[in-house]
Protein backbone atom coordinates (compact mmCIF):
# COMPACT_ATOMS: atom_id res chain seq x y z
CA UNK A 1 0.00 0.00 0.00
CA UNK A 2 1.71 3.17 -1.13
CA UNK A 3 1.02 6.53 0.41
CA UNK A 4 -1.44 7.69 -2.29
CA UNK A 5 -3.71 4.82 -1.38
CA UNK A 6 -3.44 5.73 2.29
CA UNK A 7 -4.69 9.23 1.57
CA UNK A 8 -7.47 8.00 -0.68
CA UNK A 9 -8.55 5.51 1.94
CA UNK A 10 -8.64 8.17 4.66
CA UNK A 11 -10.66 10.45 2.38
CA UNK A 12 -13.11 7.66 1.61
CA UNK A 13 -13.54 6.90 5.31
CA UNK A 14 -14.07 10.58 6.05
CA UNK A 15 -16.64 10.81 3.26
CA UNK A 16 -18.52 7.76 4.51
CA UNK A 17 -18.53 9.09 8.08
CA UNK A 18 -19.99 12.32 6.74
CA UNK A 19 -22.64 10.51 4.70
CA UNK A 20 -23.53 8.30 7.65
CA UNK A 21 -23.80 11.31 9.94
CA UNK A 22 -25.99 13.12 7.44
CA UNK A 23 -28.43 10.24 7.32
CA UNK A 24 -28.29 9.47 11.02
CA UNK A 25 -28.34 12.91 12.65
CA UNK A 26 -31.67 14.56 13.31
CA UNK A 27 -30.29 17.92 14.32
CA UNK A 28 -29.71 20.30 11.44
CA UNK A 29 -26.43 21.55 12.90
CA UNK A 30 -25.18 17.97 13.13
CA UNK A 31 -26.17 17.45 9.50
CA UNK A 32 -24.31 20.58 8.49
CA UNK A 33 -21.16 19.38 10.25
CA UNK A 34 -21.47 16.05 8.42
CA UNK A 35 -21.65 17.87 5.10
CA UNK A 36 -18.48 19.77 6.00
CA UNK A 37 -16.77 16.42 6.67
CA UNK A 38 -17.75 15.22 3.22
CA UNK A 39 -16.42 18.38 1.62
CA UNK A 40 -13.13 18.01 3.44
CA UNK A 41 -12.87 14.45 2.20
CA UNK A 42 -13.18 15.80 -1.33
CA UNK A 43 -10.48 18.35 -0.61
CA UNK A 44 -8.17 15.65 0.70
CA UNK A 45 -8.80 13.59 -2.43
CA UNK A 46 -7.93 16.48 -4.70
CA UNK A 47 -4.74 17.25 -2.77
CA UNK A 48 -3.62 13.62 -2.74
CA UNK A 49 -4.14 13.17 -6.50
CA UNK A 50 -2.48 16.49 -7.05
CA UNK A 51 0.57 15.65 -4.96
CA UNK A 52 1.20 12.15 -6.31
CA UNK A 53 -0.11 12.11 -9.87
CA UNK A 54 -0.82 15.43 -11.50
CA UNK A 55 1.84 16.98 -13.72
CA UNK A 56 0.72 20.51 -12.91
CA UNK A 57 0.82 20.93 -9.15
CA UNK A 58 -1.43 24.01 -9.07
CA UNK A 59 -4.73 22.58 -10.32
CA UNK A 60 -5.65 20.53 -7.28
CA UNK A 61 -4.74 23.33 -4.90
CA UNK A 62 -6.90 25.79 -6.78
CA UNK A 63 -9.73 23.28 -6.71
CA UNK A 64 -9.41 22.90 -2.95
CA UNK A 65 -9.40 26.67 -2.46
CA UNK A 66 -12.59 26.98 -4.47
CA UNK A 67 -14.23 24.18 -2.52
CA UNK A 68 -13.32 25.83 0.77
CA UNK A 69 -14.64 29.20 -0.36
CA UNK A 70 -17.92 27.78 -1.56
CA UNK A 71 -18.27 25.64 1.57
CA UNK A 72 -18.11 28.83 3.62
CA UNK A 73 -20.90 30.42 1.58
CA UNK A 74 -22.90 27.25 1.90
CA UNK A 75 -22.50 27.22 5.68
CA UNK A 76 -23.68 30.83 5.84
CA UNK A 77 -26.83 30.06 3.87
CA UNK A 78 -27.48 26.87 5.81
CA UNK A 79 -27.08 28.60 9.20
CA UNK A 80 -29.37 31.46 8.21
CA UNK A 81 -32.03 28.99 7.09
CA UNK A 82 -31.65 27.00 10.29
CA UNK A 83 -32.08 30.22 12.24
CA UNK A 84 -35.20 31.10 10.26
CA UNK A 85 -36.61 27.64 10.92
CA UNK A 86 -35.83 27.94 14.63
CA UNK A 87 -37.70 31.24 14.82
CA UNK A 88 -40.77 29.60 13.35
CA UNK A 89 -40.96 26.19 14.98
CA UNK A 90 -38.64 26.68 17.99
CA UNK A 91 -36.60 23.62 17.10
CA UNK A 92 -33.81 22.60 14.75
CA UNK A 93 -34.75 18.96 14.77
CA UNK A 94 -35.79 17.73 11.33
CA UNK A 95 -38.37 15.43 12.93
CA UNK A 96 -40.26 18.54 14.06
CA UNK A 97 -40.42 19.96 10.56
CA UNK A 98 -42.93 17.73 8.90
CA UNK A 99 -45.81 19.72 7.57
CA UNK A 100 -45.04 18.82 4.00
CA UNK A 101 -46.11 15.31 3.20
CA UNK A 102 -47.62 13.19 0.50
CA UNK B 1 -11.40 42.46 -26.76
CA UNK B 2 -14.60 43.59 -28.48
CA UNK B 3 -14.90 40.09 -29.93
CA UNK B 4 -14.63 38.59 -26.48
CA UNK B 5 -17.37 40.84 -25.23
CA UNK B 6 -19.54 39.68 -28.12
CA UNK B 7 -18.99 36.08 -27.00
CA UNK B 8 -19.93 37.01 -23.47
CA UNK B 9 -22.94 39.12 -24.45
CA UNK B 10 -25.85 37.20 -22.86
CA UNK B 11 -23.95 36.74 -19.60
CA UNK B 12 -22.88 40.38 -19.62
CA UNK B 13 -26.51 41.45 -20.02
CA UNK B 14 -27.46 39.15 -17.16
CA UNK B 15 -24.69 40.53 -14.98
CA UNK B 16 -25.78 44.07 -15.75
CA UNK B 17 -29.32 43.14 -14.78
CA UNK B 18 -28.14 41.58 -11.53
CA UNK B 19 -26.09 44.65 -10.62
CA UNK B 20 -28.96 47.02 -11.41
CA UNK B 21 -31.36 44.99 -9.32
CA UNK B 22 -28.84 44.88 -6.52
CA UNK B 23 -28.70 48.68 -6.61
CA UNK B 24 -32.49 48.82 -6.55
CA UNK B 25 -32.65 46.49 -3.57
CA UNK B 26 -30.54 48.82 -1.38
CA UNK B 27 -33.02 51.60 -0.46
CA UNK B 28 -35.30 50.73 2.40
CA UNK B 29 -38.56 51.46 0.64
CA UNK B 30 -38.85 50.64 -2.96
CA UNK B 31 -41.81 50.79 -5.23
CA UNK B 32 -42.44 47.24 -6.35
CA UNK B 33 -43.90 48.32 -9.68
CA UNK B 34 -40.73 50.24 -10.50
CA UNK B 35 -38.44 47.32 -9.67
CA UNK B 36 -40.61 45.02 -11.74
CA UNK B 37 -40.51 47.38 -14.72
CA UNK B 38 -36.73 47.58 -14.50
CA UNK B 39 -36.49 43.80 -14.28
CA UNK B 40 -38.78 43.33 -17.28
CA UNK B 41 -36.88 45.86 -19.37
CA UNK B 42 -33.49 44.40 -18.56
CA UNK B 43 -34.62 40.88 -19.14
CA UNK B 44 -35.97 41.87 -22.56
CA UNK B 45 -32.49 43.22 -23.21
CA UNK B 46 -31.10 39.88 -22.11
CA UNK B 47 -33.29 37.97 -24.56
CA UNK B 48 -32.09 40.35 -27.28
CA UNK B 49 -28.50 39.67 -26.23
CA UNK B 50 -29.21 35.96 -26.28
CA UNK B 51 -30.54 36.23 -29.84
CA UNK B 52 -27.60 38.36 -30.94
CA UNK B 53 -25.15 35.90 -29.48
CA UNK B 54 -26.86 32.79 -30.81
CA UNK B 55 -24.37 31.97 -33.53
CA UNK B 56 -21.20 33.04 -31.76
CA UNK B 57 -18.39 30.56 -31.35
CA UNK B 58 -15.18 30.65 -29.40
CA UNK B 59 -13.37 30.08 -26.15
CA UNK B 60 -12.89 32.32 -23.14
CA UNK B 61 -11.05 32.29 -19.82
CA UNK B 62 -8.12 30.00 -20.65
CA UNK B 63 -10.33 27.54 -22.56
CA UNK B 64 -12.43 26.90 -19.44
CA UNK B 65 -15.46 28.45 -21.08
CA UNK B 66 -16.79 27.43 -24.44
CA UNK B 67 -19.28 29.36 -26.48
CA UNK B 68 -20.98 27.35 -29.22
CA UNK B 69 -24.43 26.87 -30.65
CA UNK B 70 -25.20 24.26 -28.00
CA UNK B 71 -24.51 26.61 -25.11
CA UNK B 72 -26.05 29.63 -26.83
CA UNK B 73 -29.25 27.71 -27.54
CA UNK B 74 -29.66 26.94 -23.87
CA UNK B 75 -28.72 30.49 -22.88
CA UNK B 76 -31.47 31.84 -25.10
CA UNK B 77 -33.86 29.33 -23.56
CA UNK B 78 -32.87 30.46 -20.06
CA UNK B 79 -33.24 34.13 -20.93
CA UNK B 80 -36.71 33.50 -22.35
CA UNK B 81 -37.64 31.47 -19.28
CA UNK B 82 -36.58 34.31 -17.00
CA UNK B 83 -38.55 36.81 -19.06
CA UNK B 84 -41.66 34.63 -18.93
CA UNK B 85 -41.37 34.08 -15.19
CA UNK B 86 -40.88 37.80 -14.60
CA UNK B 87 -43.93 38.35 -16.78
CA UNK B 88 -46.14 36.63 -14.22
CA UNK B 89 -44.56 38.44 -11.26
CA UNK B 90 -46.46 41.71 -11.60
CA UNK B 91 -48.62 40.91 -8.59
CA UNK B 92 -46.19 39.19 -6.29
CA UNK B 93 -48.68 38.21 -3.65
CA UNK B 94 -46.66 35.24 -2.50
CA UNK B 95 -43.61 37.23 -1.41
CA UNK B 96 -43.38 39.87 1.29
CA UNK B 97 -43.24 43.40 -0.03
CA UNK B 98 -39.85 44.30 1.41
CA UNK B 99 -38.13 41.23 -0.01
CA UNK B 100 -39.37 41.73 -3.54
CA UNK B 101 -36.28 43.49 -4.96
CA UNK B 102 -34.17 40.64 -3.58
CA UNK B 103 -36.57 38.18 -5.13
CA UNK B 104 -35.86 39.61 -8.59
CA UNK B 105 -32.13 39.84 -7.81
CA UNK B 106 -31.81 36.17 -6.89
CA UNK B 107 -33.85 35.06 -9.90
CA UNK B 108 -31.30 36.91 -12.03
CA UNK B 109 -28.21 35.53 -10.29
CA UNK B 110 -29.68 32.07 -10.61
CA UNK B 111 -30.10 32.57 -14.34
CA UNK B 112 -26.55 33.91 -14.53
CA UNK B 113 -25.27 30.79 -12.77
CA UNK B 114 -27.09 28.52 -15.18
CA UNK B 115 -25.88 30.48 -18.19
CA UNK B 116 -22.30 30.09 -16.99
CA UNK B 117 -22.98 26.43 -16.32
CA UNK B 118 -24.08 25.53 -19.86
CA UNK B 119 -20.90 27.06 -21.26
CA UNK B 120 -18.46 25.67 -18.70
CA UNK B 121 -16.11 22.99 -20.03
CA UNK B 122 -13.91 22.75 -16.96
CA UNK B 123 -14.93 20.95 -13.79
CA UNK B 124 -14.24 23.76 -11.31
CA UNK B 125 -15.99 26.35 -13.47
CA UNK B 126 -18.90 23.97 -13.71
CA UNK B 127 -19.01 23.53 -9.96
CA UNK B 128 -18.86 27.24 -9.15
CA UNK B 129 -21.55 28.03 -11.74
CA UNK B 130 -23.78 25.24 -10.44
CA UNK B 131 -23.48 26.50 -6.89
CA UNK B 132 -24.20 30.07 -7.93
CA UNK B 133 -27.52 28.93 -9.34
CA UNK B 134 -28.29 26.51 -6.50
CA UNK B 135 -27.50 28.99 -3.72
CA UNK B 136 -29.79 31.58 -5.29
CA UNK B 137 -32.60 29.03 -5.32
CA UNK B 138 -31.93 27.99 -1.71
CA UNK B 139 -32.64 31.60 -0.75
CA UNK B 140 -35.59 32.06 -3.11
CA UNK B 141 -37.55 29.09 -1.77
CA UNK B 142 -37.99 30.36 1.82
CA UNK B 143 -38.82 33.94 0.71
CA UNK B 144 -42.52 33.15 0.67
CA UNK B 145 -44.70 35.04 3.09
CA UNK B 146 -47.24 33.45 5.37
CA UNK B 147 -47.07 30.06 7.05
CA UNK B 148 -43.81 28.29 7.79
CA UNK B 149 -43.87 25.53 5.20
CA UNK B 150 -41.60 27.67 3.02
CA UNK B 151 -38.66 27.51 5.45
CA UNK B 152 -39.17 23.80 5.89
CA UNK B 153 -39.12 23.34 2.13
CA UNK B 154 -36.04 25.55 1.93
CA UNK B 155 -34.17 23.51 4.53
CA UNK B 156 -35.04 20.25 2.78
CA UNK B 157 -33.99 21.65 -0.58
CA UNK B 158 -30.73 22.94 0.86
CA UNK B 159 -29.71 19.71 2.54
CA UNK B 160 -30.58 17.44 -0.37
CA UNK B 161 -28.84 19.92 -2.65
CA UNK B 162 -25.60 20.11 -0.73
CA UNK B 163 -25.53 16.34 -0.37
CA UNK B 164 -25.86 16.00 -4.12
CA UNK B 165 -23.13 18.56 -4.70
CA UNK B 166 -20.83 16.74 -2.22
CA UNK B 167 -21.35 13.51 -4.16
CA UNK B 168 -20.69 15.38 -7.37
CA UNK B 169 -17.44 16.84 -6.04
CA UNK B 170 -16.32 13.45 -4.80
CA UNK B 171 -16.91 12.09 -8.28
CA UNK B 172 -15.01 14.98 -9.81
CA UNK B 173 -12.05 14.26 -7.56
CA UNK B 174 -11.87 10.69 -8.91
CA UNK B 175 -12.06 11.95 -12.47
CA UNK B 176 -9.26 14.36 -11.65
CA UNK B 177 -7.30 11.43 -10.27
CA UNK B 178 -7.81 9.39 -13.44
CA UNK B 179 -7.17 12.16 -15.96
CA UNK B 180 -4.97 14.60 -13.97
CA UNK B 181 -6.85 17.46 -15.53
CA UNK B 182 -10.13 19.22 -15.00
CA UNK B 183 -10.76 20.14 -18.63
CA UNK B 184 -13.59 18.23 -20.28
CA UNK B 185 -11.77 18.17 -23.63
CA UNK B 186 -8.79 16.49 -22.01
CA UNK B 187 -11.09 14.06 -20.18
CA UNK B 188 -12.70 13.08 -23.49
CA UNK B 189 -9.27 12.61 -25.14
CA UNK B 190 -7.90 10.26 -22.52
CA UNK B 191 -11.19 8.48 -22.04
CA UNK B 192 -10.35 5.14 -23.73
CA UNK B 193 -7.53 4.74 -21.19
CA UNK B 194 -9.69 4.95 -18.10
CA UNK B 195 -13.30 4.22 -18.98
CA UNK B 196 -12.90 0.60 -17.96
CA UNK B 197 -11.56 1.37 -14.52
CA UNK B 198 -14.41 1.01 -12.03
CA UNK B 199 -13.21 4.01 -10.00
CA UNK B 200 -13.46 6.33 -12.97
CA UNK B 201 -16.94 5.16 -13.95
CA UNK B 202 -18.07 5.67 -10.36
CA UNK B 203 -16.50 9.10 -10.55
CA UNK B 204 -18.43 9.99 -13.69
CA UNK B 205 -21.69 8.69 -12.24
CA UNK B 206 -21.24 10.61 -9.00
CA UNK B 207 -20.48 13.72 -11.03
CA UNK B 208 -23.75 13.26 -12.87
CA UNK B 209 -25.63 13.05 -9.57
CA UNK B 210 -25.34 16.81 -9.07
CA UNK B 211 -27.36 17.25 -12.24
CA UNK B 212 -29.81 14.47 -11.43
CA UNK B 213 -30.59 16.58 -8.40
CA UNK B 214 -31.24 19.65 -10.54
CA UNK B 215 -33.39 17.62 -12.88
CA UNK B 216 -35.22 15.95 -9.96
CA UNK B 217 -34.51 12.51 -11.38
CA UNK B 218 -34.56 9.39 -9.21
CA UNK B 219 -32.84 9.02 -6.65
CA UNK B 220 -32.56 12.77 -6.04
CA UNK B 221 -36.23 13.58 -6.53
CA UNK B 222 -37.30 13.80 -2.87
CA UNK B 223 -37.08 17.53 -2.76
CA UNK B 224 -39.35 18.18 -5.73
CA UNK B 225 -42.83 17.79 -4.20
CA UNK B 226 -41.97 19.60 -0.97
CA UNK B 227 -40.18 22.46 -2.66
CA UNK B 228 -42.83 22.85 -5.36
CA UNK B 229 -45.49 23.08 -2.68
CA UNK B 230 -43.52 25.16 -0.20
CA UNK B 231 -42.04 27.78 -2.51
CA UNK B 232 -43.98 30.76 -3.82
CA UNK B 233 -45.83 29.89 -7.04
CA UNK B 234 -43.58 32.08 -9.18
CA UNK B 235 -40.43 30.49 -7.76
CA UNK B 236 -41.87 27.05 -8.40
CA UNK B 237 -42.52 28.07 -11.98
CA UNK B 238 -38.91 29.09 -12.35
CA UNK B 239 -37.56 25.91 -10.77
CA UNK B 240 -39.83 23.80 -12.94
CA UNK B 241 -38.77 25.41 -16.20
CA UNK B 242 -35.36 27.11 -16.34
CA UNK B 243 -33.57 24.94 -13.83
CA UNK B 244 -34.61 21.76 -15.70
CA UNK B 245 -33.28 23.07 -19.00
CA UNK B 246 -29.82 23.74 -17.56
CA UNK B 247 -29.70 20.29 -15.98
CA UNK B 248 -30.47 18.55 -19.28
CA UNK B 249 -27.76 20.62 -21.00
CA UNK B 250 -25.14 19.47 -18.52
CA UNK B 251 -26.25 15.85 -18.58
CA UNK B 252 -25.84 15.92 -22.35
CA UNK B 253 -22.40 17.51 -22.12
CA UNK B 254 -21.14 15.07 -19.50
CA UNK B 255 -22.56 11.86 -20.93
CA UNK B 256 -21.22 12.86 -24.35
CA UNK B 257 -17.75 12.49 -22.84
CA UNK B 258 -18.07 8.74 -22.72
CA UNK B 259 -19.57 8.62 -26.25
CA UNK B 260 -21.47 5.44 -25.50
CA UNK B 261 -18.40 3.33 -24.79
CA UNK B 262 -19.31 2.49 -21.22
CA UNK B 263 -21.96 -0.14 -20.70
CA UNK B 264 -22.09 0.41 -16.94
CA UNK B 265 -23.02 4.01 -17.44
CA UNK B 266 -25.74 3.04 -19.90
CA UNK B 267 -27.17 0.44 -17.53
CA UNK B 268 -27.29 2.85 -14.62
CA UNK B 269 -28.90 5.57 -16.72
CA UNK B 270 -31.52 3.11 -17.93
CA UNK B 271 -32.39 2.11 -14.38
CA UNK B 272 -32.69 5.75 -13.34
CA UNK B 273 -34.81 6.55 -16.38
CA UNK B 274 -37.29 3.73 -15.70
CA UNK B 275 -37.39 4.45 -11.97
CA UNK B 276 -38.00 8.19 -12.50
CA UNK B 277 -40.81 7.63 -14.98
CA UNK B 278 -42.61 4.94 -13.02
CA UNK B 279 -42.18 6.43 -9.58
CA UNK B 280 -43.13 9.92 -10.69
CA UNK B 281 -46.29 8.80 -12.47
CA UNK B 282 -47.47 6.48 -9.72
CA UNK B 283 -46.92 9.06 -7.00
CA UNK B 284 -48.59 11.81 -9.01
CA UNK B 285 -51.85 9.86 -9.16
CA UNK B 286 -52.62 10.15 -5.47
CA UNK B 287 -51.86 13.86 -5.04
CA UNK B 288 -54.55 16.35 -4.16
CA UNK B 289 -52.34 19.46 -4.23
CA UNK B 290 -51.91 20.68 -7.78
CA UNK B 291 -48.29 21.78 -7.38
CA UNK B 292 -47.31 18.48 -5.74
CA UNK B 293 -48.91 16.63 -8.62
CA UNK B 294 -46.98 18.74 -11.11
CA UNK B 295 -43.82 18.04 -9.09
CA UNK B 296 -44.23 14.29 -9.41
CA UNK B 297 -45.10 14.70 -13.06
CA UNK B 298 -41.82 16.62 -13.45
CA UNK B 299 -39.99 13.60 -11.97
CA UNK B 300 -41.64 11.48 -14.67
CA UNK B 301 -40.67 13.97 -17.35
CA UNK B 302 -37.08 13.88 -16.11
CA UNK B 303 -37.25 10.18 -16.96
CA UNK B 304 -38.45 10.88 -20.52
CA UNK B 305 -35.67 13.42 -21.02
CA UNK B 306 -33.13 10.90 -19.70
CA UNK B 307 -34.32 8.44 -22.32
CA UNK B 308 -33.09 10.78 -25.02
CA UNK B 309 -29.85 11.45 -23.17
CA UNK B 310 -28.95 7.83 -22.54
CA UNK B 311 -28.93 6.88 -26.22
CA UNK B 312 -25.75 9.03 -26.41
CA UNK B 313 -26.28 9.54 -30.10
CA UNK B 314 -26.68 12.83 -31.94
CA UNK B 315 -30.28 12.01 -32.66
CA UNK B 316 -30.99 11.23 -29.02
CA UNK B 317 -29.33 14.40 -27.79
CA UNK B 318 -31.08 16.64 -30.25
CA UNK B 319 -34.43 15.10 -29.40
CA UNK B 320 -33.67 15.54 -25.69
CA UNK B 321 -32.96 19.21 -26.38
CA UNK B 322 -36.24 19.54 -28.22
CA UNK B 323 -38.00 17.78 -25.39
CA UNK B 324 -36.51 20.25 -22.93
CA UNK B 325 -37.85 23.14 -24.96
CA UNK B 326 -41.24 21.46 -25.19
CA UNK B 327 -41.29 20.75 -21.49
CA UNK B 328 -40.41 24.33 -20.71
CA UNK B 329 -43.26 25.73 -22.80
CA UNK B 330 -45.97 23.36 -21.61
CA UNK B 331 -44.92 23.36 -17.98
CA UNK B 332 -44.74 27.14 -17.96
CA UNK B 333 -48.26 27.28 -19.38
CA UNK B 334 -49.56 24.99 -16.63
CA UNK B 335 -47.84 26.97 -13.89
CA UNK B 336 -48.94 30.27 -15.34
CA UNK B 337 -52.52 29.14 -14.83
CA UNK B 338 -51.68 28.11 -11.25
CA UNK B 339 -50.21 31.55 -10.54
CA UNK B 340 -53.19 33.35 -12.06
CA UNK B 341 -55.85 31.23 -10.35
CA UNK B 342 -54.10 31.44 -6.96
CA UNK B 343 -54.45 35.21 -6.94
CA UNK B 344 -53.60 35.46 -3.23
CA UNK B 345 -50.45 33.39 -3.69
CA UNK B 346 -51.98 30.40 -1.90
CA UNK B 347 -51.50 26.71 -2.67
CA UNK B 348 -54.07 25.22 -4.99
CA UNK B 349 -55.84 21.96 -4.45
CA UNK B 350 -56.97 20.23 -7.62
CA UNK B 351 -60.55 20.62 -6.39
CA UNK B 352 -60.06 24.41 -6.21
CA UNK B 353 -60.08 24.44 -9.99
CA UNK B 354 -63.77 23.52 -10.04
CA UNK B 355 -65.71 25.66 -12.44
CA UNK B 356 -62.61 27.28 -13.90
CA UNK B 357 -64.06 27.07 -17.41
CA UNK B 358 -66.70 29.56 -16.33
CA UNK B 359 -64.53 31.75 -14.11
CA UNK B 360 -61.80 32.15 -16.72
CA UNK B 361 -62.41 30.32 -20.00
CA UNK B 362 -59.08 31.33 -21.49
CA UNK B 363 -57.07 30.08 -18.52
CA UNK B 364 -59.02 26.83 -18.56
CA UNK B 365 -58.25 26.40 -22.25
CA UNK B 366 -54.53 27.04 -21.70
CA UNK B 367 -54.50 24.62 -18.79
CA UNK B 368 -56.23 21.94 -20.83
CA UNK B 369 -53.83 22.31 -23.72
CA UNK B 370 -50.81 22.34 -21.40
CA UNK B 371 -51.95 19.18 -19.64
CA UNK B 372 -52.76 17.42 -22.93
CA UNK B 373 -49.30 18.41 -24.04
CA UNK B 374 -47.71 17.09 -20.84
CA UNK B 375 -49.60 13.84 -21.36
CA UNK B 376 -48.36 13.68 -24.94
CA UNK B 377 -51.52 14.01 -27.02
CA UNK B 378 -51.21 15.26 -30.60
CA UNK B 379 -51.09 17.87 -32.08
CA UNK B 380 -49.30 19.48 -29.14
CA UNK B 381 -45.60 20.02 -28.63
CA UNK B 382 -45.52 17.43 -25.86
CA UNK B 383 -46.53 14.72 -28.32
CA UNK B 384 -43.85 15.71 -30.81
CA UNK B 385 -41.21 15.83 -28.08
CA UNK B 386 -42.13 12.42 -26.71
CA UNK B 387 -42.34 10.96 -30.19
CA UNK B 388 -38.85 12.19 -31.06
CA UNK B 389 -37.34 10.90 -27.82
CA UNK B 390 -39.01 7.51 -28.13
CA UNK B 391 -38.02 7.25 -31.78
CA UNK B 392 -34.39 8.02 -30.95
CA UNK B 393 -34.38 5.39 -28.20
CA UNK B 394 -36.04 2.88 -30.54
CA UNK B 395 -33.44 3.42 -33.25
CA UNK B 396 -30.77 2.74 -30.67
CA UNK B 397 -32.43 -0.60 -29.87
CA UNK B 398 -33.99 0.15 -26.48
CA UNK B 399 -37.32 -1.49 -27.23
CA UNK B 400 -38.17 -2.30 -23.60
CA UNK B 401 -37.36 1.17 -22.46
CA UNK B 402 -39.72 2.65 -25.03
CA UNK B 403 -42.42 0.18 -24.02
CA UNK B 404 -42.10 1.22 -20.36
CA UNK B 405 -42.19 4.83 -21.49
CA UNK B 406 -45.39 4.24 -23.45
CA UNK B 407 -47.08 2.53 -20.52
CA UNK B 408 -46.04 5.43 -18.33
CA UNK B 409 -47.38 8.00 -20.76
CA UNK B 410 -50.73 6.21 -20.62
CA UNK B 411 -50.65 6.14 -16.83
CA UNK B 412 -49.94 9.84 -16.71
CA UNK B 413 -53.04 10.55 -18.77
CA UNK B 414 -55.14 9.54 -15.76
CA UNK B 415 -54.03 12.29 -13.41
CA UNK B 416 -53.84 14.98 -16.08
CA UNK B 417 -57.41 14.17 -17.05
CA UNK B 418 -58.46 14.40 -13.40
CA UNK B 419 -57.32 18.01 -13.39
CA UNK B 420 -59.07 18.76 -16.66
CA UNK B 421 -62.19 17.12 -15.26
CA UNK B 422 -62.00 19.38 -12.20
CA UNK B 423 -61.60 22.45 -14.38
CA UNK B 424 -64.29 21.65 -16.93
CA UNK B 425 -66.89 19.28 -15.50
CA UNK B 426 -67.01 19.76 -11.74
CA UNK B 427 -69.18 22.56 -10.44
CA UNK B 428 -67.87 24.49 -7.44
CA UNK B 429 -69.63 23.97 -4.08
CA UNK B 430 -70.34 27.68 -3.80
CA UNK B 431 -70.42 30.03 -6.77
CA UNK B 432 -67.16 31.93 -7.23
CA UNK B 433 -66.65 35.20 -9.00
CA UNK B 434 -64.89 35.12 -12.32
CA UNK B 435 -61.19 35.94 -12.53
CA UNK B 436 -60.16 39.21 -14.04
CA UNK B 437 -57.66 38.73 -16.85
CA UNK B 438 -55.61 41.71 -17.93
CA UNK B 439 -54.57 42.44 -21.51
CA UNK B 440 -50.95 41.26 -21.18
CA UNK B 441 -52.08 38.01 -19.55
CA UNK B 442 -54.50 37.43 -22.39
CA UNK B 443 -51.69 37.98 -24.91
CA UNK B 444 -49.41 35.63 -22.97
CA UNK B 445 -52.12 32.97 -23.01
CA UNK B 446 -52.62 33.26 -26.76
CA UNK B 447 -48.86 33.17 -27.30
CA UNK B 448 -48.46 30.03 -25.20
CA UNK B 449 -51.35 28.27 -26.92
CA UNK B 450 -49.90 29.22 -30.30
CA UNK B 451 -46.43 28.05 -29.27
CA UNK B 452 -47.68 24.70 -27.98
CA UNK B 453 -49.58 23.94 -31.18
CA UNK B 454 -47.13 25.48 -33.65
CA UNK B 455 -44.08 23.74 -32.20
CA UNK B 456 -46.05 20.52 -32.17
CA UNK B 457 -47.04 20.73 -35.81
CA UNK B 458 -43.93 22.33 -37.27
CA UNK B 459 -40.91 21.28 -35.22
CA UNK B 460 -38.57 21.26 -38.22
CA UNK B 461 -36.86 24.62 -37.76
CA UNK B 462 -36.12 24.04 -34.11
CA UNK B 463 -34.99 20.49 -34.79
CA UNK B 464 -32.53 21.66 -37.41
CA UNK B 465 -31.15 24.09 -34.87
CA UNK B 466 -30.79 21.44 -32.15
CA UNK B 467 -29.18 18.99 -34.57
CA UNK B 468 -26.65 21.62 -35.55
CA UNK B 469 -26.05 22.44 -31.89
CA UNK B 470 -25.40 18.83 -30.96
CA UNK B 471 -22.68 18.56 -33.60
CA UNK B 472 -20.60 20.90 -31.46
CA UNK B 473 -20.34 18.67 -28.44
CA UNK B 474 -18.82 15.56 -29.98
Amino acid sequence: MNSLHTYLFIALVLFCIGLFGLLKRRSLIGMLISVELMLNAVGLNFMAFNRFLAPDPAVGQVAVLFIMGIAAAEAAIALSLILALFRKIRSINVEQARQLKG
Amino acid sequence: MAGDLMLFLPEAACLLMALTLFGLSLPKHQDQRRVHSWAMGLSLLMVAAGLAGLFQEGHLFFEAYRVDLFSQFFKLLLAVALLLVLGICRQLTGVEERYQPEFFLFLTTCTLGMMLMVSAVELMTLYVALELSSFSLYILVPLRSGDNIDVEAGVKYLFIGITASCLMLFGMSYIFGAVHSTYLARIADTLPLWIHQPGAVIGLLLTLSGFFFKLAAFPFHFWAPDVYQGAANQVTTYIATASKAAAVALLIRLTALSAGTSLYLLDVLMVLCVASMTLGNLAAMVQSDLKRMLAYSSVAHAGYALMGVLTMTRLGYSSAMFYTLAYMVMNFAAFMVVVKVASQGQDLKISDLAGLHRRAPLLALTLMLALFSLAGIPPTVGFTGKFLVFAAAMRDGHFWLVLVGMINATLSLYYYLMVIKAAYLTEPAEPQESLAITGPTRALNYALIAAMVALGLFPRQVLELTEKAVRNIF
